[in-house]
C-alpha cells in the first residue's frame, strides 16, 4: 500500500517537472518568430559590397523606370495628336470632300476658259472675217453654195 | 502608378530581406545579387503601372519567379557537367554531408560571449533554413518575413490557402526539431524566447 503510493507520488512529481519543462520550451510559432527576428536583424549587417551592389542595381531599376516614364510621355504627346485626329475624323472628311469638289470645279472652270482662248485663236486665224460667222444668212448662203 | 522616388523607397526597404531570402535559396551571394538585380529590373520595365500598394506582392511574385529560372539553368547546367564530369573521374562523395556539422566555430576570445552566442545561433539557423525543402522555404519567409497573409503567399506561390499552411507548418516544424537538436539552451534560444515573454506580459 506504502509502495504504491510512493510510486504514485513519484509519478506526479515527474509529471509536475515534464509540465514545468514545457512551459519553457517555446512554441513553433514562437520560435519563428525568434527566427525571423534573428534573420532581419542579421540582413541589415550586410557586408558594404554587397550594400553597394544592390544599391547600384536599385538606381539602374530606378533610372530605368524614369526613361521608360519619358517614353510614356512622349508617346502621351502622339496619343493626343491620335486622339485629336479621331475625334474630327467627319470634319477631317468633309474637308477632304470639299478641297475635292473645289479641285475639280476649278478644272472644269479653267479647261472653259482654255476653251474659250481656243476659239477666239480658230476665229482670228480664219481666211474669213469674225463678222461673218455673227452673221444669220452666212449658214445659209454656205449650205446654198455647196449645194 | 508609383514614381521613380517611391519605387527607391520601396526597393530600399525590402532589397536586404530579398538579398538574404534568395542567398538562402541559390546559396550562393553573387548569384542571388544577380538575381535580385533581376528581379528590381523586371518590377521597373513591366510593372512601372501598377499602383504602390501591389508592389511587394509583384516584388515577391517576380523574385521566386527568378529563383526558378536560375534553378532551371542549374539544373540543365549540372546535367551537362555531371555528364562530363563523369568521363573525368569519380567525385569525392561529400554531398550527403550535414552543413550543420560543417560550421567553423570561432574561437575568438576577445569577442564578448554573447555576441560569439548570437553570430552562431544565426549560423545555425541560416544553414537550418537553407536545408529546408524550396516550397517550404519559400511559405516561411513570405508568411513570417515578409509577413504576409495565407492567400496572398498561396498567389505568390501559386498553390492553395491549404498547401501554404502545411508548408509553413512542416518549415516550422523542421526549424524547430533542427534547432532542438542543436539544444536551444546551449544555443540561448530558450532563454531570449522566455526573457521576451516575460517582457510582453
Amino acid at each position: 500500500m506504502l509502495n504504491t503510493h510512493e510510486n504514485h507520488t513519484n509519478r506526479m512529481t515527474a509529471e509536475f517537472e515534464d509540465s514545468v519543462s514545457d512551459m519553457n520550451q517555446p512554441t513553433d510559432a514562437e520560435l519563428a518568430h525568434y527566427v525571423i527576428d534573428l534573420l532581419d536583424d542579421n540582413a541589415q549587417h550586410l557586408t558594404a559590397v554587397t550594400a553597394k551592389r544592390l544599391s547600384v542595381a536599385r538606381s539602374l531599376a530606378v533610372s530605368q523606370l524614369a526613361s521608360q516614364q519619358g517614353l510614356n510621355h512622349s508617346g502621351h504627346v502622339l496619343a493626343r495628336f491620335g486622339d485629336q485626329i479621331e475625334r474630327h475624323r467627319i470634319m477631317s472628311t468633309a474637308i477632304a470632300v470639299g478641297a475635292m469638289l473645289l479641285a475639280f470645279y476649278a478644272a472644269q472652270h479653267f479647261g472653259f476658259n482654255s476653251n474659250l482662248e481656243e476659239g477666239d485663236a480658230f476665229l482670228l486665224a480664219s481666211d474669213l472675217p469674225p463678222e461673218a460667222y455673227a452673221d444669220k444668212g452666212f449658214d445659209t448662203w454656205l449650205v446654198s453654195k455647196n449645194d | 502608378m508609383a514614381t521613380a522616388k517611391e519605387l527607391s523607397d520601396f526597393l530600399e526597404a525590402v532589397e536586404r530581406r530579398a538579398f538574404k531570402q534568395t542567398a538562402y535559396a541559390v546559396r550562393d551571394d553573387h548569384a542571388a545579387l544577380d538575381i535580385v538585380q533581376d528581379a528590381m529590373m523586371k518590377l521597373a520595365t513591366k510593372y512601372a503601372d501598377k499602383p504602390l500598394a501591389e508592389l511587394p506582392m509583384l516584388f515577391q511574385r517576380i523574385l521566386q519567379n527568378t529563383m526558378r529560372d536560375y534553378w532551371r539553368r542549374q539544373k540543365v547546367r549540372n546535367l551537362w557537367t555531371t555528364l562530363l564530369s563523369s568521363f573525368g573521374g569519380s567525385a569525392e562523395g561529400g554531398d550527403e554531408r550535414d552543413p550543420l556539422e560543417t560550421i567553423d566555430v570561432e574561437d575568438d576570445s576577445d569577442e564578448p560571449h554573447a555576441q560569439l552566442e548570437r553570430s552562431q545561433t544565426i549560423k545555425l539557423i541560416e544553414l537550418a533554413i537553407q536545408k529546408l525543402p524550396a516550397r517550404q522555404r519559400e511559405a516561411f519567409v513570405l508568411r513570417y518575413w515578409e509577413e504576409m497573409d495565407v492567400a496572398e503567399t498561396a498567389k505568390i506561390m501559386g498553390c492553395s490557402d491549404g498547401s501554404v499552411k502545411t508548408h509553413c507548418s512542416r518549415a516550422v516544424h523542421s526549424l524547430a526539431t533542427e534547432l532542438k537538436k542543436q539544444g536551444l539552451d546551449k544555443l540561448g534560444i530558450t532563454g531570449s524566447i522566455a526573457m521576451s515573454k516575460s517582457l510582453k506580459s
